[in-house]
C-alpha cells in the first residue's frame, strides 16, 4: 500500500481520491477477510482478530451490501491491536535474535485485552 | 459415559484424531476422551503407523522455567487463557485451538522450531490447575510468564527482556554445525 504525503496544493484532488479508493480497497480486504476467517474457525478468529465474539458475529451476519457500505468511509475500520508503543519497539528492535522479537511481540500481543473491556 | 451414543463417539474420536495428529502421548488420549484403550491403540496405530511410544509423561515443572522452554510456555499459555476469555472455547477444545496457533506463531519464525510439544502444554495446564506454577508479569514488558507459584518474584524480568548470558547460545551451535 502506498501513502502518499498529503498536501493541499492544485494535485491535491487526485491524490486524496487515491487515498480514498485504498482505503476502501483496505476496508474491504479486511472486512471479507475477517468473514473468511470467522467462518472457517470462529475461535481462532477471535483470537486472530482481536474482537469480542459479539462483533463477530455480526460482522459474520452482515449482508454483502452492508459490507460494502461499511467499507465506503474516509476512515481506517481496522487498527493496530497494540496501543501500547513497548510492542512495535519490540518488534523493530535489532536485538541480538529478531525471530525472539517476532515471538516477544506475539507474547505480548496474545496478553492484551480487548479495547474498553477491562 | 453410561450411554453409549454413536454421534458423541464420533465426535471423541475427531478429538482424539486432532490430538494424535498434534503428537498427543495414550495418557493425554486417555485422560481427555471416553474411549476405551484399545480403540485408542487401534486409532493411534492407524494415523501415525506405529505403536505409542510407552513410559510416564514428563513430570517436571522446572523444565517450564529454563530459557527457551520459557518463552513457547508463555506464549502458549497467553494464547489459551486469551481464547478461554474470549472465545467461548474451554476443555479439551481450547487446548487444540490454542496449541494449533501457537504452532502456527512458531512456524512463521525461521529460526524457531516447536519446543512444546502437545503434551508438554497439557502436563503445563496441569500443573496451573494444581497451582504449582503461575503467571508473573514482567516488570519491563508488561507480558505474563511462567514461573514457579512460590518463587520470589517482586521483581521479575522475562527471559527476553533480560536473556541470561549464554541463552541461545546452543541453538545457534545447532545450527552452524
Amino acid at each position: 500500500m502506498r501513502f502518499v504525503a498529503y498536501v493541499y496544493s492544485e494535485g491535491s484532488r487526485v491524490k486524496s481520491n487515491e487515498i480514498l479508493t485504498e482505503i476502501r480497497d483496505a476496508n474491504l480486504n479486511y472486512l471479507m477477510l475477517a468473514r473468511q476467517m470467522i467462518r472457517a474457525d470462529r475461535a481462532s478468529a477471535i483470537f486472530r482478530l482481536g474482537l469480542p465474539g459479539g462483533l463477530v458475529d455480526v460482522l459474520d451476519s452482515l449482508s454483502s451490501a452492508q459490507v460494502i457500505r461499511l467499507a465506503s468511509s474516509n476512515m481506517m475500520l481496522a487498527r493496530l491491536r497494540f496501543d501500547d508503543e513497548a510492542i512495535i519497539e519490540i518488534l523493530a528492535s535489532q536485538g541480538r535474535d529478531i525471530s525472539l522479537a517476532t515471538t516477544h511481540a506475539a507474547l505480548l500481543m496474545a496478553v492484551q485485552p480487548f479495547e474498553g473491556k477491562q | 459415559m453410561t450411554t453409549k451414543s454413536v454421534v458423541s463417539e464420533g465426535e471423541q474420536i475427531v478429538i482424539a484424531s486432532q490430538l494424535i495428529e498434534l503428537g498427543a502421548r495414550l495418557q493425554v488420549l486417555e485422560t481427555e476422551t471416553s474411549l476405551s484403550r484399545e480403540r485408542l491403540l487401534r486409532l493411534y496405530k492407524e494415523i501415525r503407523g506405529m505403536s505409542p511410544p510407552k513410559g510416564m509423561l514428563p513430570f517436571s515443572t522446572d523444565w517450564f522455567v529454563n530459557w527457551q522452554p520459557n518463552i513457547h510456555a508463555s506464549l502458549f499459555i497467553n494464547i489459551h487463557r486469551y481464547l478461554l476469555q474470549n472465545a467461548e472455547v474451554s476443555g479439551i477444545t481450547a487446548v487444540i485451538k490454542s496449541y494449533q496457533l501457537y504452532l502456527e506463531q512458531i512456524s512463521l519464525e525461521p529460526k524457531q522450531v516447536p519446543v512444546l510439544s502437545l503434551t508438554r502444554a497439557w502436563t503445563l495446564l496441569r500443573f496451573f490447575d494444581s497451582k504449582m506454577l503461575t503467571l508473573t508479569e514482567c516488570k519491563k514488558c508488561k507480558g505474563s510468564y511462567v514461573t514457579h507459584t512460590f518463587d520470589l518474584n517482586s521483581a521479575y524480568h522475562c527471559g527476553l527482556c533480560k536473556p541470561p548470558a549464554r541463552a541461545g547460545k546452543r541453538l545457534a551451535f545447532e545450527v552452524v554445525n
